[in-house]
């Protein structure tokens, strides 16, 4: 029996006619897309990436990793911070009130009552919601 | 060279664009001429090789065009005479990785109620048709044989069907086999007898 490197025995020579004629009866349309995939195989040889393609890649990655991460710390920053500095500016108007001598007049004069309605008002409206 | 061509003249054409080779050049013009040769040799054994292997005709037509391409792509300055052992490695481990997800995407998919049959697809009789026809006769007695020859062949181990094929379809010698299938040249051997005692004593008759 034939150890490859000593002349092939009867039987691999059949083997070898019967593959070969496997190999011939391939059909048109393999054939066509073999021809193809060879093509397309030599055609993507010739587009080889340039290197600074390859170098300049993962730094814009990472850049742009980087400016995501920006954007939704930036985006996220006045839904917890606006509440606050607006609850502030309430205070500060309400301390301009208290502090405004005008004001306190106001309240002297005769809406003193106006005043203690309106917020009865308020209430009232607040415990019925 | 090509920059000083630009700038000279701001409407000249560049020989090739940036990230191409230059095709203008008669040594990449040989190399391409030869690699196109080589492979054109080889494709059609190689997808019988792949196909006996992978027994499913578009897989291993994939497993040969990403071959081709690999080859194309990394090896193409390698002497012509390294190509061939080069490309029956690649298509091997290539034939390898699709084996192995093909069982990984078998055990996922028995898990899913329904799939998509991949066989249900309709051949067509007309691009299907045989590219060379031999008498009758012979053709008929060519079909019993090619027959069991590829089901005795399907029911080798994948090692020895790989040093049987590579050796009597391909026609590569000891060395080149041991370098294709990435082992020693007595592995090759044994893989080899082994593979030939099997098909001896599945055929018989039929090829003695």
């Amino acid at each position: 029996m034939s150890l490859m490197d000593e002349s092939p025995t009867q039987f691999e020579r059949n083997a070898t006619a019967v593959l070969t004629e496997a190999v011939l009866r391939v059909d048109a349309r393999t054939r066509s897309r073999l021809n193809q995939a060879r093509q397309a195989a030599l055609e993507a040889a010739h587009k080889r990436r340039p290197l600074w393609r390859l170098t300049l890649m993962p730094a814009a990655g990472a850049v742009a990793a980087a400016l995501l991460v920006t954007m939704l710390l930036w985006h996220r920053a006045p839904e917890t911070r606006l509440p606050a500095i607006e609850g502030r500016a309430d205070a500060t108007m309400d301390m301009d009130l208290l502090t405004d001598k005008d004001a306190i007049d106001l309240l002297d004069g005769g809406d003193g009552p106006f005043y203690e309605w309106a917020a009865a008002q308020s209430d009232t409206n607040g415990e019925s919601s | 060279m090509r920059e000083f061509a630009t700038l000279a003249s701001p409407y000249s054409m560049p020989a090739a664009y940036d990230g191409d080779v230059d095709l203008t050049d008669p040594a990449e013009q040989t190399q391409t001429r030869a690699l196109n040769q080589f492979l054109a040799g080889v494709e059609v054994k190689a997808f019988k090789i792949a196909q006996a292997a992978l027994r499913h005709e578009d897989d291993a037509l994939d497993a040969v065009q990403d071959a081709m391409l690999q080859l194309a792509r990394a090896y193409a300055k390698r002497p012509a005479e390294e190509w061939k052992p080069l490309f029956y490695r690649i298509l091997e481990n290539r034939i390898r990785d699709m084996q192995r997800r093909r069982t990984v995407r078998g055990r996922v998919m028995a898990w899913l109620p329904f799939r998509a049959d991949e066989e249900d697809e309709e051949a067509d009789p007309i691009a299907q048709a045989a590219s060379t026809e031999p008498q009758p006769v012979r053709r008929l007695e060519l079909d019993e044989a090619m027959g069991a020859l590829e089901k005795a062949l399907e029911g080798l181990p994948r090692r020895q069907q790989q040093a049987f094929l590579l050796r009597t379809l391909e026609g590569l010698d000891v060395a080149q086999t041991a370098a294709a299938m990435g082992c020693s040249q007595g592995s090759v051997k044994t893989h080899y007898f082994r593979a030939v005692q099997a098909l001896r004593a599945q055929l018989g008759d039929l090829y003695v």
